[in-house]
């Protein structure tokens, strides 16, 4: 191993180890500094209004625990996710917050977040619901209020003023540490690193929660270690991994991916590109560019939460394979999430008839039945090979695109 | 005499018979969308609340999609299109009612010229499911539930994009504020305010896409029918506080369709007129709506169409009657003094926000208090909505808050459209220690 890869390595660990329990990070980081923190509910929290503030933004993270006191007030019918953050209230887990704040407006989230009001009667949990359906002025003027309310109520529960310069340097910090991860997604695409899913995914999932300032320095001292990394030497299968909104996936089921055969080039997931896709402008009125950061992102990489006539996913990872070079198309999909239900079957059709190989996997919170998936994942495997060896030798013969 | 059990006669509810007239009313509604093509009529397919007077003053034919789901159901003949569904993509665990209307778009779509197509294994059936004319404009108004707005976000998409597409954005009643509460606090007024910009976007929309004057009298006088009918129906259903109760929660689904989305006309009214008036003879006559009425409760989330039958019987037999629940008795223009005839927008707009489904679980609890004890209520029963989520929402919450109160609570597993959720075991052990407790609770208070 070379002292890159170690440097790498380290810093990596130092990342998941955040991830792998953020209560832990979070209770530090108040003990250390004595300022307030803040949960905040994926996917469209513009956290640089909490940074303005002094206090530290966390998207409130699923938990790898059971749920279990939960169970008193959301269904087992629920995503992993909803599931997770109302049992980490229930178990007063999330008290350590002095505030949960929401903007997002998925049934199941907004299910949770009452739950979680309920559970945590001590704490403050607001929500400044944005709208979904981005085509309206209308919306853009709701917006525009509820972040000056966000503003409002923030400033209340911190005592302190959110000034626009603060706003301001929220946005440079948070721009230039998204502009790093960007950059390293670049990279892997490109094959000029041979990151694996579980460290890409810890390098974006730790800033869902680590402080700002903290995090773009790791984010520098990372870029700066990976400038000697391997790059990738063999021709595997590529794969492109996509949707699993609000929550990580389970790294392990990354590894499997991986040990099959495949490397995973791309990504659209929520704890992955998706989350740094779009800059806040840096001019003009900060709280004005948080706004269209809103829109924005729902253009450059399309949700299925949102209602927009002129975004479609679909089309997006078509632009997004031929970008990578992606074989073929994991969709990860959180058992009972319904926005993403909802939308699968239009991924479904263009992937058909593209001629675009692609596998569906539910994941759930608990029990991810990696053995059986290995099968299907093998499956996937040996067909794009079979395609590639098909297409090397000049024929043009196979044309399923699902296993 | 010994009696046979298994032949004696079981005591079911004594249903209204106003309602039947209804079902005529819902029935010819129904024809008249499937023969809009033929007349040349223009199309809207919408969802969510009662905007359906808007395309009575443009003139337009309105197709709530989702009661046609909910027909189906209803009627058992769901299946077709719920397959088609399924073929399409959509997984199990997706709501039920978007699935089965999605399955009938999948349909209207693929042989929207024929209109009437057949499935293998129904040959020479005419699939109900398949009968749906092809819209010509959607519009969205689903409050309360994200997965009702994008229904017609997909509902665009299977239409190729081409047709279109007006969406109504709704807050949900969340009451970040101390001043907020049912129908009060600024919050209300300002999500009101809202809504009712948006309604006159719509209206504009609407011109502008059938190249009409929308017809702000007939608006007004839709509004006037839909208002008397309203108050009717809320004046009714007070009644039903009676004991024993001359009608029970299964009569008032049997009303939801007109007052949801019938033309507002003379007929609405006297519609409801009928009802009320069938309710007060039977209060003047002791005629109640189970022979033995024991146990009173509220239903708490949404409907269960191709359970309703069977659920009254269910609860019938064992002499409890279901007096209240949230989707008939807080929804479709049931606070009809917020109604102001001559200007109606804020009042509608008022109205789509108080979808049932569309406030806060303690808003949901107090609500479910307040009927406790306007009707004097024993227990609660919920129905655990397995493919709604928007239902779901919050009911574990109200439970708490009804057993704090010393109401008994049960809670059963269904869905919305999908019968294939049901446990009927469940049911029936749940139901029967529910009523146990009750009993135990009055002997101890004797
Ligand atoms: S978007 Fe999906 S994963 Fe996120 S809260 Fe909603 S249902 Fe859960
Ligand atoms: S409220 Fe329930 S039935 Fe209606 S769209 Fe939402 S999930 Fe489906």
């Amino acid at each position: 191993m070379t002292a890159a890869t170690d440097r790498v390595n380290i810093i990596v660990s130092r990342l998941e180890a955040v991830c792998s329990d953020y209560i832990a990070y979070v209770k530090g980081w108040k003990e250390r500094t004595g300022r307030k923190a803040v949960g905040v509910l994926p996917m469209n929290f513009p956290v640089e209004l909490v940074q303005a503030a002094g206090a530290l933004p966390v998207f409130v993270q699923e938990s790898d625990e059971p749920v279990t006191d939960g169970r008193n007030l959301i269904y087992e019918y629920y995503c992993a996710y909803s599931k997770s953050i109302t049992d980490q209230a229930a178990k007063q887990w999330l008290d350590l917050f002095d505030g949960i704040f929401a903007v997002d407006h998925c049934v199941a989230l907004l299910g949770a977040l009452d739950a979680m009001r309920f559970a945590m009667p001590s704490r403050l949990v607001y929500l400044a619901q944005f709208p979904a359906s981005m085509d309206e002025q209308a919306s853009v003027d709701e917006v525009d209020k509820r972040m000056r309310e966000l503003r409002r109520e923030l400033e209340k529960l911190t005592g302190a003023a959110i000034l626009p310069e603060a706003i301001s340097e929220a946005i440079r910090s948070r721009n230039e540490a998204r502009q790093i991860v960007r950059r390293l997604f670049a990279l892997r695409r490109d094959g000029a690193i041979n990151l694996s899913a579980r460290m890409m995914q810890a390098v974006v999932q730790s800033g869902m929660i680590m402080d700002a300032a903290e995090y773009l320095e790791t984010m520098l001292e990372l870029e700066a270690a990976l400038a000697d990394f391997p790059p990738v030497h063999d021709r595997k299968v590529k794969l492109h991994l996509s949707g699993h909104f609000c929550h990580a996936p389970r790294p392990e089921l990354f590894d499997m991916i991986e040990q099959c055969g495949a490397m995973i080039v791309d990504d659209d997931l929520y704890t992955g590109y998706r989350f740094v896709s779009t800059d806040v402008a840096e001019t003009g009125d900060p709280a004005i560019a948080l706004r269209d950061w809103y829109f924005q992102r729902n253009v450059n990489v399309p949700c299925s939460t949102r209602a927009q006539k002129t975004a479609d996913w679909e089309g997006y990872l078509l632009q997004a394979l031929e970008r990578s070079g992606a074989d073929g198309v994991i969709i990860l999909m959180a058992k009972f999430c319904e926005p993403h239900m909802l939308y699968y079957p239009e991924l479904r059709k263009t992937f058909r008839a593209q001629g675009v190989p692609y596998l569906l996997i539910e994941t759930e919170h608990e029990g991810l039945a990696l053995e059986m998936l290995r099968t299907r994942l093998e499956s996937l495997v040996e067909l794009i090979s079979k395609r590639r060896a098909a297409e090397a030798s000049g024929q043009s013969g196979i044309k399923e695109t699902s296993v | 005499m010994s009696v046979d059990l298994k032949t004696k006669p079981v005591a079911l509810s004594n249903r209204l018979k106003s309602t039947r007239a209804g079902g005529k009313l819902v029935a010819d509604y129904w024809d008249r969308i499937f023969t809009a093509p033929e007349r040349g009529a223009t199309v809207a397919w919408y969802n969510g609340a009662a905007i359906n007077p808007l395309f009575q003053a443009i003139g337009i034919e309105w197709c709530h999609t989702e009661a046609f789901g909910a027909r189906l159901a209803a009627m058992h003949l769901e299946g077709p299109a719920q397959e088609m569904s399924e073929e399409y993509g959509y997984n199990r665990e997706l709501c039920s009612y978007a699935r089965t209307t999605l399955g009938c778009a999948v349909l209207a779509k693929r042989d929207g010229q024929a209109n009437e197509i057949e499935l293998a294994g129904m040959e020479g059936e005419k699939v109900l499911a398949s009968r749906l004319p092809p819209p010509n404009l959607f519009v969205n108004a689903y409050a309360g539930c994200s997965t009702g707005q994008q229904w017609d976000e997909i509902s665009y998409r299977l239409f190729d994009k081409e047709l279109p597409l007006f969406k109504i954005s709704y807050p949900l009643l969340w009451g970040n504020q101390p001043d907020a509460a049912y129908i009060q606090g600024e919050e209300w007024e300002e999500a009101s305010r809202y809504v009712s910009a948006q309604i006159l976007k719509l209206i504009e929309f609407l011109e502008h896409v059938t190249g009409r004057k929308f017809n702000w009298d007939q608006l007004h006088e839709s509004m006037h029918y839909i208002k008397q009918a309203a108050q009717l129906r809320v004046e009714a259903l007070e009644l039903c506080a009676a004991r024993p109760t001359p009608a029970t929660f299964f009569d008032w689904v049997a009303s939801i369709a007109p007052i949801n989305f019938l033309p507002g006309d003379e007929k609405l009214v006297q519609y409801f007129a009928d009802v009320k008036a069938e309710i007060e003879d039977r209060i003047a006559n002791d005629i109640p709506a189970l022979p033995n009425e024991k146990y009173r409760m509220a239903f708490d989330g949404i409907m269960n169409w191709n359970k309703v039958g069977w659920l009254a019987d269910k609860f019938a037999e064992r002499d409890v009657a279901v007096i209240s629940g949230r989707y008939t008795h807080t929804s479709f223009w049931h606070e009809p003094q917020l109604l102001d005839e001559n200007d109606p927008i804020l009042g509608m707009a008022k109205h789509y926000l108080l979808c049932p489904f569309n406030h806060n679980a303690r808003t949901v609890g107090n609500r479910l208090l307040h009927d406790a004890e306007r009707f004097g209520l024993d227990g609660v029963v919920f129905h655990s909505t397995r493919t709604c989520r928007s239902a779901s929402n919050g009911q574990l919450i109200a439970a708490q808050m009804a057993q704090q109160a010393g109401l008994q609570t049960m809670i059963f597993d269904g869905d919305v459209a999908d019968v294939s959720f049901y446990k009927d075991a469940i049911l029936d052990t749940r139901l029967e220690a529910m009523l146990e407790a009750i009993d135990l609770h009055r002997r101890a208070g004797a």
